[in-house]
């Protein structure tokens, strides 16, 4: 038999797990085919996926599997599988398959294709296609060793409306509860609440003003100087290339054409020399002020307004100006 | 984190290297087994991330390979920029310029035709895939795999890890890619060459490689300037007596100019600067005259193997064959690889086709690729100017002599001239300019009044260079001797023989000096991994798919 493990999330079961019955439903002949289920509460989506009439619905309904863990999904789908004794063990190729399959696979001593995009049968085996070489190639693979065999299938390699049902009547398939057993289960996995990544990059495209710093400015704790400057004109610290690299500004502060492409109304260019990789990223700007000491700097040649001089006489000086007028 | 367990691909032949040798070794293989009409498994692999990308050269190509891979290469479409209408030789002093009466006969290009690389390269690859040849580009070679001292395929470079080198999400180990053949065709200084011929001793008994660094620049220029066709060598200035090498404009369709400077890594002054040389061969008023009010294109540099027949390895082993400037084909008195490079491709293939039909990869089997290049038209052509780069370390007058020798005598007379490896010709400050001359800490700013003449880091720009930034460093140096030794000593000469910037010192707050590697600036040319006193850097490829861009070069 083959078993598809079916991917739930916010009390829907994803599309991508029905692409996966697609996927086996397509070499399957007719066959009947077994969804299994986990979580906490299931009742639910345990009605939602019988309905599609694909075949019987196994799940295991239990506290431990409430939120997603590797060690409880390793060991519940190992539960089923054991108890189930399918061939073939089928999900979507998700982050959540990605994290916990090689495990449960290693488990078993059952081989595992991955990110499957294309299935045939030859001489009653089945035969997997999958991308190699950045997609560039396709192989066509055949697993080997114990049963069951573990594939996960590529997202959007095959259609989810493709899932034909499979009951006589067209109506809903059987649900099964499965008891697994987790006295004396340890989960060697805490889970936190989600959250979404606070955006850490900058965007210094959407900024009206930049300060930007180049090698003149020597040292990292020079740096402060011309924060201060920025601070004072309410503009966003920048940098070329050499700053990034040293780590003394993050990555993502660069300016230039292996940073970001710039076009603030103001653009101070402080002990940058305008070297063509970092002109290209900001030549956009609409008022470019330089200040160098190297009067043949090639940022001169872009600059709307330039101080010749040391940065660490002027930057100060201008700091205090604005300061003192305000903003 | 367990290494997962890499992808193996086997095929039947492999080829490392997708340029003119990678690439007319697979299209001869697809020939060969369509002839045989048996289906033969061939991959190539190609570092860049197009076919070409990497591809650099002057260049004039004598077509003789080329018609013998694709006969009708003309009505296939083959990207000729222009057929060789005439040549001149010129001897350049500071200020003056004195044509030679007569253009010395290996120098006379008759019948042969101006191409750019990059173009004829991508055209070669179209043909290839459209031979179900599989070209894997964007993916370098980062290991030789051998199996009780066979070689039995080639590792690919990992992908997806951070700049210490830990996986990244994304990760992916790189590709054992299996071969009963593999062809080494991965260019001058090949970094997967460079381990067989440690490992497999292959240059024993052979005279030790000589390199020279070309640097390119492609020029449009108003109208009238050179004409289409015409082909100018030069000599003399900027380079001094000592110093190997010259300069190049080629007249190329639409007004177009390809220009530029190849200078021996044999030189002996340690501030010796070849990309300050070619700006100086930019001012030298005849090359001025010609691209004045002209605008930069592109800029490229890349090494070329210099050192001519008896430098060449062997070139094969169990398993494994060489071709191309990997091995050093390059005819360096006619300054032509590109041909040699196909040729040699070609009978790599045979032989490569031969091993597998017999089942037989053996040294022995495969040694019908050094047969066929003994036989032919490869060491017809460089046999007799076998000694020409080994006599020019002793000057160019003394060198030019010997090479009219060679050509008078077919190159036979009773010893062999030995050379030396180029970057133990270089000589410490102290010993080249006397105590007089503090070691300099950066080269002087040099004169790039951005018109004409640029800084390397503006030239690097128009290379189209670009590297993945958070990636690990590959230009493996070590440092032990750097700021120590090599600083008193050389003057740090990285700085100036790398034409990309990649090497910069920087004195620190408390006065010490630092080494910088901007890595993502490198051009793959290579130069660093040969010239450097120390032989203490070691180029490895980046993740596959950075490096130059060398549209139209």
């Amino acid at each position: 038999m083959t078993l598809v493990v079916m991917e739930h999330q916010a009390g829907a079961i994803s599309r991508a797990s029905w692409e996966a019955v697609a996927a086996v439903q397509s070499v399957g002949a007719g066959e009947a085919i077994s969804l299994l289920l986990l979580g906490s509460g299931m009742d639910e989506l345990a009605a939602m996926a019988a309905v599609r009439g694909v075949g019987p619905v196994y799940v295991v309904d239990d506290p431990a599997l409430h939120t997603y863990t590797p060690d409880a999904y390793v060991m519940a789908v190992r539960a089923a599988v054991t108890a189930l004794g399918p061939t073939l063990v089928a999900m979507a190729h998700s982050y959540q398959a990605r994290d916990y399959l090689p495990a449960l696979a290693a488990r078993l001593g059952a081989p595992l294709v991955s990110d499957v995009v294309g299935l045939r049968l030859e001489g009653g085996e089945l035969r997997f296609r999958r991308p190699m070489f950045q997609g560039k190639l396709a192989a066509e693979v055949r697993a080997v060793g114990e049963s069951p065999t573990f594939v996960s299938l590529q997202i959007g390699a095959f259609r989810a409306d493709a899932v034909a049902s499979r009951t006589t009547d067209g109506g809903s398939a059987p649900v099964e509860r499965l008891a697994v057993d987790f006295t004396g289960f340890t989960n060697r996995q805490t889970v936190e609440g989600p959250f979404r990544e606070a955006r850490q990059a900058v965007d210094l495209s959407q900024a009206e003003r930049i300060v930007a710093v180049g090698r003149g400015i020597k040292a990292q704790e020079h740096i402060a100087v011309a924060q201060r400057l920025a601070d004072a004109l309410g503009a966003e610290l920048a940098a070329s290339r050499p700053i990034c690299d040293s780590g003394w500004l993050a990555m993502d502060r660069q300016v230039g054409s292996s940073g970001q492409t710039v076009a603030p109304k103001l653009y101070v260019a402080v002990g940058i020399s305008g070297a063509i990789q970092h002109l290209v990223g900001m030549k956009g700007s609409r008022t470019i002020v330089a200040i160098n000491k190297d009067p043949d700097a090639p940022i001169f040649e872009v600059a709307d307004y330039g101080v010749v001089g040391d940065l660490f006489e002027i930057l100060p000086a201008l700091t205090s100006e604005l300061n003192k007028r305000g903003r | 984190m367990t290494t997962p367990t890499r992808e193996t691909l086997e095929v039947d032949v492999l080829v490392v290297g997708g340029g003119p040798a990678g690439l007319a070794c697979a299209l001869r293989l697809s020939q060969q087994a369509a002839q045989a009409g048996i289906s033969l498994a061939v991959a190539v692999l190609e570092k860049s991330r197009e076919a070409g990308a990497h591809s650099l050269s002057g260049a004039v190509l004598d077509p003789s390979s080329l018609r013998d891979l694709i006969p009708d290469f003309e009505a296939q479409g083959a990207p000729i920029a222009a057929p060789v209408e005439s040549d001149r030789v010129y001897f350049l002093t500071e200020r003056r310029t004195i044509r030679f009466p007569l253009v010395p006969p290996p120098l006379v290009n008759h019948g042969h035709v101006l191409v750019s690389l990059n173009q004829l390269v991508r055209w070669l690859a179209d043909r290839v895939e459209k031979a179900g040849v599989d070209l894997f580009t964007g993916f370098a070679g980062q290991e030789v795999l051998v199996e009780d001292g066979r070689v039995v395929g080639v590792r690919t470079g990992d992908r997806g890890l951070d700049r210490v080198g830990a996986p990244k999400p994304g990760f992916e180990p790189g590709v054992d890619v299996r071969a009963a053949v593999t062809v080494f065709c991965d260019g001058v200084r090949g970094n997967l060459t460079k381990q067989l011929l440690a490992r497999f001793s292959l240059a024993e008994g052979r005279e030790p490689e000589q390199f020279a660094v070309g640097l390119k620049e492609l020029w449009e220029v108003p109208a009238g300037r050179l004409p289409v066709g015409r082909v100018v060598h030069t000599l003399g200035y900027p380079l001094r007596h000592e110093e190997f090498g010259g300069g190049f404009l080629y007249g190329f369709p639409e007004n177009h100019i390809s220009l530029g400077l190849v200078a021996g890594l044999d030189y002996q002054d340690p501030l010796f600067d070849p990309h300050d040389a070619f700006n100086r061969f930019k001012r030298h008023p005849f090359v001025t005259g010609l691209l004045d009010g002209g605008r930069l294109v592109r800029y490229g540099a890349k090494a070329l193997p210099e050192g001519g027949w008896n430098t060449i390895p062997r070139v094969h082993m169990d398993g494994a064959l060489i071709a191309g400037d990997a091995a050093g084909f390059l005819n360096s008195m006619r300054l032509k690889g590109i041909h040699l490079a196909m040729r040699t491709g070609m009978l790599a293939a045979d032989a490569a086709f031969d091993a597998v039909q017999a089942r037989d990869a053996s040294a022995e089997r495969l040694s019908s690729y050094q047969r066929a290049i003994d036989a032919g038209p490869v060491r017809r052509e460089l046999h007799p100017v076998r000694n020409v780069h080994q006599a020019f370390g002793a000057g160019l007058i003394p060198g030019a002599a010997f090479a009219a020798l060679a050509l008078l005598t077919g190159g036979r007379w009773v010893r062999d001239l030995a050379g030396h490896a180029g970057h133990s010709r270089m000589r410490t400050l102290a010993s080249y300019h006397g105590a007089h001359l503090a070691a300099p800490g950066h080269p002087r700013r040099p004169e790039a009044d951005r018109q004409l003449t640029f800084d390397r880091l503006t030239n690097v720009h128009y290379s189209g260079t670009a590297h993945r930034e958070d990636q690990p460093g590959h230009l493996l140096v070590d440092t032990t001797f750097c700021t120590t030794r090599c600083g008193p000593e050389y003057g740090h000469p990285c700085i100036r023989f790398c034409p990309a910037q990649v090497y910069e010192v920087h004195t620190e707050a408390d006065g010490t000096a630092r080494l910088q590697i901007n890595a993502a600036n490198c051009v793959h040319c290579k130069t660093c991994d040969i010239m450097d006193p120390y032989q203490a850097i070691t180029w490895v490829p980046p993740e596959g798919g950075g490096g130059p861009q060398y549209n139209g070069m």
